[in-house]
């Protein structure tokens, strides 16, 4: 079978979805910024895969490049704020983290 | 793009220039000046007020800019300088005001003075996002410029850390904050795969002319409006908002909820009528393409956002926590006059917005206030306060009662003004609900003027002294709140002006 | 079927099922290492695409920045000799129903959709016309990811450091 757009977006659909999984069931604090990244990777292959077969131009590759920037500066202000957190608590669970409910 | 185009553009985006020039010298100021950081708070202001002028500026001074010359030849470009973006950044830098002098009383900034440089570099980093969703017209503009804001505002949600509790509402926003703008991109990549561009203007172009799956479509609005949701706290979208507002120092809350949630309406408003209305009829209502039906959306969700903002704002202790769910039932009702869709619901938005600003920055400030003095946000210690500090109780009161919107203040204007939308709308039914939340709404607002005239403490209440630029200060806030009350003609010209959104 | 497509479905296997790995298991460690692999594959598919400097880039900011730090993390905040590391998950079955359910109704939505199609020529390397765009349609954002840049180095600054009393 041809390799075709809609090949690219099957895998980049079940990224996003295992993304959304990590989220939902994941309590560990970086697994789901882990998530977050597959979900980020997922929608980057639909810029690339879209702007090469839509015929757009180079347009998707450099909103790709973007988003990797934004991720990048985004893990690092996650991961110093993980941290943090882990010097105050000792653990990193989300579900754990609650002195804010009453 | 030619440089013809360049200088143009440039001329266009002066407030934003301002604002960046600004935060970088507040960086170098921060290196000069490593012992005495007395200076950074005037430096700030002093890029708010040049800012400041360029934003009125901008009322008349209108334009495209940046405009996209290679792959579409189009004359729109990605930032639109219009009198409906000026006017949410005026509430931005009114409210960026007001934070300077919140952030100067304040006890929890105070302690970290050392750090005030990266404080207010990191405040203006979050203004320069805001101004940028306010004018932006490209979703990936958007993107970034939600991306600027949100990565600031989470360093400053655990900006005190003194108490445990800033470090957990920094990762709980975080946490929801990246999870909701990855949902929006991966929206933002189907919009560029169905249309091939990510310009408001061309993809309302596009869905004009072409026939597009709806279901598609439908699916990436929805991921679009997660990220904008999360911005303006609506339902199912809000989960971070009380855990934030509590945890975060309270100037930063006060400016969370007034700030922030004006650039998510504004890219809300932009974002509708950019990419889906093709024209405005003779009564000003939206002529919306019927791709997808934003109407509906919107009322179910505003509907939900005010009730369950409300309900649960009955049960809350700690007054910030209240006071966060109270802002999410006036995002609510705010919302509501966007789903009219009408250039009437708009001006009813912007006069809310107008209003809501100093009421709720107003009851904050009062709150911080009393937390700085008693260490205390539970409603409970408020007991017998309106006795030992009679001006602080009273004030208090009156931006309750603006809150709640009851005459003579100008939080009656702004519902006034809301519903008459609705009604000339025929959406009678959402109508009443809004005026039911409204009652509800009363109860909890009243009950913390209960405790603070009625209940009898146990314990003596401490007696809250102000010192008097802080008297002053309350009074300019004041002031607006009971003066537009009556004389509210100037605030419905402004605002009637002020709708008037580019590019149709 | 064509070496490409046979590249093609190599590399989609390698994204998926180590992405799978990464979500499902119950050693942090694995998920961190898991990941690498799906952000490899990542890569090798945007050379597929013909995006050769975002391959590239792909590797230079995700596997060597972000994935480091992510490991970094996962270092600092567990003990690296307990391999045994407690990740529990919350609700697994009704998560797996319904992250299911999306899924395969989001790949179906997919598939039927009507995408633009006109598969532009093969260019033999983007760097220079990326170069270009970015200077010029996209300068604005470019520079602005510029303030973000120093933005998030500040904030990552003022996170990190530590408080005195």
């Amino acid at each position: 079978m041809q390799v075709e757009l809609t090949h690219f977006l099957v895998v980049s659909t079940l990224l996003f979805s295992m993304g959304v999984f990590a989220i939902v069931t994941r309590k560990n604090a970086i697994l789901v910024l882990m998530g977050i990244e597959l979900m980020l990777n997922a929608a980057n292959i639909n810029f690339v895969a879209f702007s090469k077969f839509g015929g757009f131009g180079l347009s998707g590759q450099v909103i790709a490049l973007f988003v990797i920037i934004l991720a990048a500066a985004e893990a690092a202000i996650a991961l110093a704020i993980v941290l943090n957190i882990y010097k105050t608590f000792s653990n990193v669970n989300v579900d754990e983290i609650n002195n804010l409910k009453e | 793009m030619n440089y013809e185009n360049l200088y143009s553009s440039l001329s266009l985006i002066q407030p934003e220039i301002t604002i960046s020039v600004f935060l970088l010298l507040i960086v170098v100021a921060d290196l000069i000046f490593d012992k005495n950081k007395a200076l950074i708070p005037f430096l700030a202001l002093a890029g708010l007020i040049i800012a400041s002028v360029q934003v009125i500026l901008q009322v008349t001074n209108t334009g495209y800019a940046f405009p996209f010359s290679d792959v579409y030849l189009s004359r729109k470009g990605m930032v639109t300088v219009d009198a409906f973006g000026a006017f949410f950044k005026l509430i931005i830098i009114i409210s960026s005001f007001i934070l300077v002098y919140f952030s100067y009383v304040s006890d929890e900034i105070k302690k970290s003075e050392k750090n005030l440089g990266e404080y207010y570099a990191l405040i203006f980093g979050m203004i320069l996002g805001m101004f940028f969703l306010s004018s932006a017209s490209d979703l990936i503009l958007i993107y970034v410029a939600l991306e600027l804001l949100s990565l600031s505002s989470y360093v400053l949600a655990g900006f005190s850390k003194l108490r445990t509790r800033n470090s957990e509402a920094s990762l709980k926003y975080l946490i929801y904050g990246a999870t909701s703008s990855g949902l929006m991109l991966f929206g933002i990549s189907i919009f560029y795969g169905l249309s091939g561009t990510t310009n408001l203007y061309e993809i309302n172009t596009f869905l004009a002319s072409h026939q597009i799956n709806h279901l598609t479509l439908s699916f990436a609005s929805i991921l679009i409006f997660a990220g904008i949701g999360y911005k303006i706290s609506s339902v199912p979208f809000h989960f971070w908002t009380p855990d934030v507002y509590e945890g975060a120092p309270i100037s930063i809350t006060a400016y969370l909820s007034v700030a922030s949630k004006a650039a998510g309406f504004a890219l809300l408003v932009r974002f509708i009528k950019s990419a889906f209305v093709t024209s405005d009829d003779s009564l000003g209502y939206w002529e919306i393409l019927s791709v997808f039906d934003w109407h509906s959306l919107l009322i179910l969700v505003s509907i939900l956002t005010m009730t369950l903002g409300n309900l649960t704002a009955l049960w809350q202790n700690n007054i910030k926590r209240m006071l966060a769910y109270s802002s999410i039932a006036h995002a609510g009702y705010m919302l509501l006059g966007v789903a009219v869709l009408s250039n009437q619901g708009l001006v009813a938005v912007l006069i809310y917005f107008f209003f809501y600003l100093f009421m709720n920055l107003g009851a904050f400030f009062i709150v911080m206030l009393i937390a700085n003095k008693t260490g205390s946000e539970e409603i409970d210690d408020y007991n017998g306060l309106g006795y030992t500090s009679p001006f602080l109780g009273v004030a208090l009161t009156l931006f309750m009662v603006a809150l709640i919107g009851l005459p003579p203040t100008a939080g009656f204007i702004g519902k006034l003004y809301l519903f008459i939308a609705l009604v000339d709308a025929q959406m009678i039914t959402v109508a009443i609900i809004a005026l039911l939340n409204t009652v509800i709404a009363l109860y909890y607002y009243i009950r913390v003027l209960k405790h603070m005239f009625l209940t009898k403490s146990t314990v003596e209440t401490q007696t809250v002294s102000v010192i008097r630029p802080n008297i002053i200060f309350i009074i300019f806030m004041l002031a607006p709140v009971l003066i537009f009350g009556v004389y509210f003609g100037p605030v419905v010209d402004f605002a009637k002006r002020c709708v008037q959104i580019l590019g149709l | 079927m064509s070496l490409y497509d046979i590249i093609f479905y190599l590399f989609a296997l390698l994204v998926l099922v180590s992405a799978f790995i990464t979500v499902t298991s119950k050693n942090i460690v694995h998920s961190a290492f898991s990941l690498m692999f799906t952000l490899f594959g990542v890569a090798g598919i945007y050379v597929l695409l013909g995006a050769d400097f975002l391959g590239v880039v792909q590797l230079l900011v995700y596997v060597g920045g972000i994935l480091i730090l992510m490991i970094f993390g996962v270092m600092m905040t567990n003990e690296i000799t307990n391999v045994d590391i407690k990740t529990g998950t919350t609700q697994v079955v009704p998560a797996i129903i319904g992250v299911g359910l999306f899924a395969g109704a989001l790949t179906s939505m997919m598939l039927r959709t009507g995408w633009n199609s006109q598969p532009s020529e093969n260019m033999d390397t983007t760097t220079y016309a990326i170069g270009k765009l970015l200077l010029t349609e996209y300068v604005l954002i470019f520079e602005l990811l510029g303030m973000l840049l120093l933005v998030a180095l500040i904030g990552a600054a003022s996170v990190a450091r530590k408080e005195k009393e």
